[in-house]
């Protein structure tokens, strides 16, 4: 076999395994269209192949037939396909040189106008030679050739980063084929050049090939080293009997005449099962050592995504992945966002970089949110670009926008439980590879732990909070058993005060001063007056201490017939110290003469305190909120009974609650109050606790935000039935 | 002269209520703790006994009963912090023939009230 029809083998073989790699896993137009430059190439592949066997005239002008059409389809595809990629306007110049393309493939194809005169050359291989429509035909392809070479240097001026590097390879590349395949129509011109140039040609689908594919469709390193190691090994395999029986047969013959054969069968037979073995270490090494440096940060990864998980402290965990992805991949920066529920935009937690100004927050409604919640996979950039070049949607165009924006390469979401918690942006690496399908694999596991992680972590200093909410509860009630010796105290200073204050006063009645000097007249009603003070502060701090005493006894001293008015007015006089009464209105809206309850006071107390004191802070958050003119705080509480059960209405105009803190309302230890006064959430928990527990009825809320509030309670009528003492 | 008898375990408390019930014309004595009114009592019985309910040593109650057990005459209004319905104490005093429950702190006249309309029918009757 001629070393033309090496060359061409070389070429089919090249090609049709890129062919097959596009078909498999191309996904863009780009992708297509270099399966057809590939296409074309495998022509002038088979055709020079054909070219190098052929021993006859007719059979050389069957094979340079198909080797010309491929040849001149070459630069129109290429062309094509550079149009695609650096996104030339002109789509006259396409026209153009399809349509040369296809007159003079008609031409060679169905006349003999351009190849005609048939000589031998090198020995063996057939060329014709060169005539006038010949030297027309090469010269318009040597313009063809040309313009996607023209072009691409064009490009590669304004192109950047992984782009100019994607150009610079794919010009030499082209280059090198051209200069190559076009060498081997020199002997047609009457150059004894041997078309060794040919090799060129391989070479440029292989190098065209790597540098498409380093899209992250697949690793190309191991598309190669895969690729080059199966040719290779099995050449070897099949190739080695091949070439010894080609040219040691005689010898065979020789050695063991009419069974020769066998020796060349088995050694095939030997290769062929080792060849597999071979192959694979072979594989396992080239590996290796290639995806060293990968292996290498994507174990760390993992090691670190496992580890994660121990970290308590939200912060410090995220500042650690963040400072993991960048040290250990080689990146220029890593920025953690995490959702934020009560502003509801995705704000920056954590920066690893240097000294650049991210951006602080993504509102939910920007496209890569959406992205992510819809397909829920990470957005590399190169990709997006490439879209919104293809695909001419403008989505891609936004999400190229708000990427570049926050000057990301690539964005990594984490879900837990399909909801977006959050997501990490990577910027370039530092050694300008691509990020692979692996890394990406990788970077979810780390997406995915992450936010177990995270979760995790919130769940710890939720449990702190809520840690601190109880012991800060637990000191509470310790002062409510306190209150009770305390205030016994108190009163007996008040008692001796006013007793003091009292008999004082009532010696300065009983004594006549009328005969003693003006001054000492004055004194005496000075001091009168200042003993009367002390007897008024003495009367109210009687009633403060009577107002703690009512909210902290345990009151469990069972039912008792209570009546409404009763127990508003006892709330009344302890919530007078909390809220400002004046602030406000309260309207009874029920009858004198309603039925009367069976409760226990206190408890009861303890109730419509809760409630007044919700009420009015959500009255003040509406007027300093909403600031509507002329409002003013209204409470209206109404009762009806209704067979046997009393049905009260709590109504406040207040802010109203919001519907997701609607089904949280009842559970201990929810709290709306950001004020620093925080209630400590227990309330409406132990409201309801006493409502339907202790007092055997039924509380609910209907709620409007921005409207008001209104707790419905069912409490049971005192039943008379059999005669009772009343009580004080 | 009618005798009152202040029980409480408050010095302020006694002497001024008793500073202020001899402006009265009453024979005042005071008592810091159960065992010392009893012991008050024996020597010389007053007519009104205003006993504070919780003190130090036996208690308020307590002393009610065996103030009843020397003489069953004397009145006793009883003295409290706390309010009377809020106490189990209320029902055990009457029951024990208490004449009155008051609760502090109250204003000197409030007390001044009940000491002079408890006494006064003794006080008619001399």
């Amino acid at each position: 076999m001629s070393l033309l029809s090496i060359t061409g083998l070389l070429i089919t073989i090249t090609c049709s395994i890129l062919i097959l790699i596009f078909i498999v896993y191309g996904r863009t137009k780009l992708h297509r269209l270099w399966t057809i430059v590939n296409v074309t190439v495998l022509i002038w592949g088979v055709g020079s192949f054909l070219a190098g066997q052929a021993k006859s005239p007719s059979a050389a002008l069957f094979a340079w037939r198909i080797a010309i059409s491929g040849a001149l389809c070459i630069p129109v595809t290429l062309y094509h396909w550079i149009y695609v990629f650096s996104g030339i306007k002109k789509r006259t110049t396409l026209w153009l040189i399809y349509l040369q393309a296809i007159l003079f493939c008609l031409l060679v194809i169905f006349t003999k106008t351009i190849l005609n005169n048939w000589h031998q050359l090198f020995g063996s291989i057939y060329y014709n030679q060169a005539n006038l429509m010949y030297y027309l035909m090469v010269a318009c392809w040597g313009y063809v050739a040309y313009l996607p070479l023209w072009e691409l240097y064009k490009f590669s001026k304004k192109a950047k980063g992984i782009q100019y590097i994607q150009t610079s390879y794919l010009f030499f590349a082209i280059l090198i084929a051209f200069i190559g395949g076009a060498s081997t129509l020199l002997p047609a011109f009457g150059l004894k050049i041997y078309p060794l140039g040919n090799f060129g040609v391989g070479l440029y689908a292989i190098i065209g090939a790597y540098t498409i594919l380093r899209y992250r469709l697949l690793d190309i390193n191991i598309i190669i080293t895969r690729a080059g190691l199966f040719i290779g090994v099995y050449t070897l395999v099949l190739g080695l009997p091949f070439a010894i029986t080609a040219y040691y047969k005689n010898w065979f013959i020789e050695k063991f005449s009419s069974h020769w054969w066998m020796i060349p069968l088995g050694l095939m037979g030997l290769l062929a099962t080792v060849g597999p073995f071979i192959y694979i270490y072979l594989q396992h090494r080239a590996e290796a050592r290639l995806l060293k440096e990968q292996r290498r940060y994507q174990e760390s990864l993992k090691h670190a995504a496992v580890g994660m998980t121990r970290i308590h402290d939200l912060k410090r965990l995220l500042k650690l992945i963040a400072h993991i992805v960048t040290r250990k991949v080689g990146i220029s920066f890593t920025s953690i966002y995490l959702y934020d529920e009560t502003e509801g935009v995705y704000s920056l937690q954590v920066s690893h970089d240097k000294g650049r100004k991210p951006i602080v927050n993504v509102s939910a409604s920007q496209e890569i949110i959406l992205w992510f919640q819809s397909k829920g996979i990470p957005i590399v950039r190169e990709e997006i670009q490439r879209f919104a070049v293809e695909l001419k949607d403008k989505m891609f165009k936004e999400l190229e926008v708000e990427m570049n924006m926050l000057e990301a390469e690539l964005i990594i979401p984490s879900f837990l439980d399909k909801k977006l918690i959050g997501f990490i942006v990577l910027g370039q690496k530092n050694s300008g590879a691509m990020y692979s399908t692996d890394d990406l694999n990788v970077f979810q596991v780390l997406a995915s732990q992450a936010a177990l992680a995270i979760e995790n972590a919130q769940f710890y200093s939720e449990a702190k909070e809520m840690q601190a909410q109880i012991s800060q509860a637990e000191k509470m009630a310790t002062v409510g058993t306190m209150a009770d010796g305390l205030s016994h105290q108190i009163n007996n200073r008040f008692y001796a005060l006013s007793l003091i204050a009292g008999d004082t006063l009532d010696t300065i009645r009983l004594t006549d001063v009328k005969n003693c000097s003006p001054e000492v007249q004055a004194m005496v009603k000075e001091i009168n007056t200042a003993l009367e003070r002390i007897q008024v502060n003495v009367m109210q701090g009687g009633e403060v201490v009577k107002g703690i005493l009512r909210y902290t006894r345990k009151g469990d001293e069972g039912l008792v017939p209570l009546t409404i008015d009763q127990i508003i007015d006892g709330t009344l006089d302890m919530v007078q110290f909390k809220v400002k009464l004046q602030d406000f209105d309260i309207v009874r809206d029920y009858l004198k003469d309603i039925p009367k309850i069976k409760g226990n006071l206190v408890q009861m107390q303890e109730v419509f305190f809760n409630f007044i004191d919700n009420a009015y802070d959500s009255m003040v958050e509406r007027r300093t909120t909403l600031k509507e003119p002329g409002y003013r705080g209204r409470i209206v509480v109404t009762a009806k009974p209704s067979f046997g059960v009393m049905k009260l209405y709590f109504a406040d105009n207040g802010m109203g609650v919001k519907a997701e803190d609607m089904k949280r309302l009842f559970t201990p230890f929810f709290t709306t109050k950001v004020s620093s006064r925080k209630g400590t959430g227990l309330g409406l928990y132990v409201i309801r606790s006493i409502i339907t527990e202790t007092h055997g009825g039924k509380i609910s809320v209907q709620s409007e935000h921005k409207k008001g509030t209104t707790f419905t309670v069912e409490l049971p009528i005192f039943q008379e039935k059999y005669p009772q003492e009343e009580t004080l | 002269m009618q005798k009152l008898l202040i029980v409480d375990d408050e010095e302020d408390v006694r002497d001024f209520a008793a500073n202020f019930f001899r402006k009265r014309k009453l024979d005042v004595n005071t008592a810091g703790s159960g065992e010392e009114a009893l012991e008050t009592l024996k020597v010389n019985k007053p007519d009104l006994v205003l006993l504070d309910i919780r003190m130090g040593g036996i208690s308020g109650i307590q002393t009610l009963a065996e103030i009843k057990k020397i003489d069953q005459d004397i009145k006793v209004v009883m003295v409290t912090g706390t309010r009377p319905e809020e106490n189990e104490c209320y029902h055990e005093c009457i029951a024990l023939g208490a004449c009155g429950y008051v609760h502090k702190p109250l204003e000197l006249k409030e007390l001044e009230l009940v000491v002079m309309t408890t006494l006064q029918p003794e006080g008619k009757k001399v």
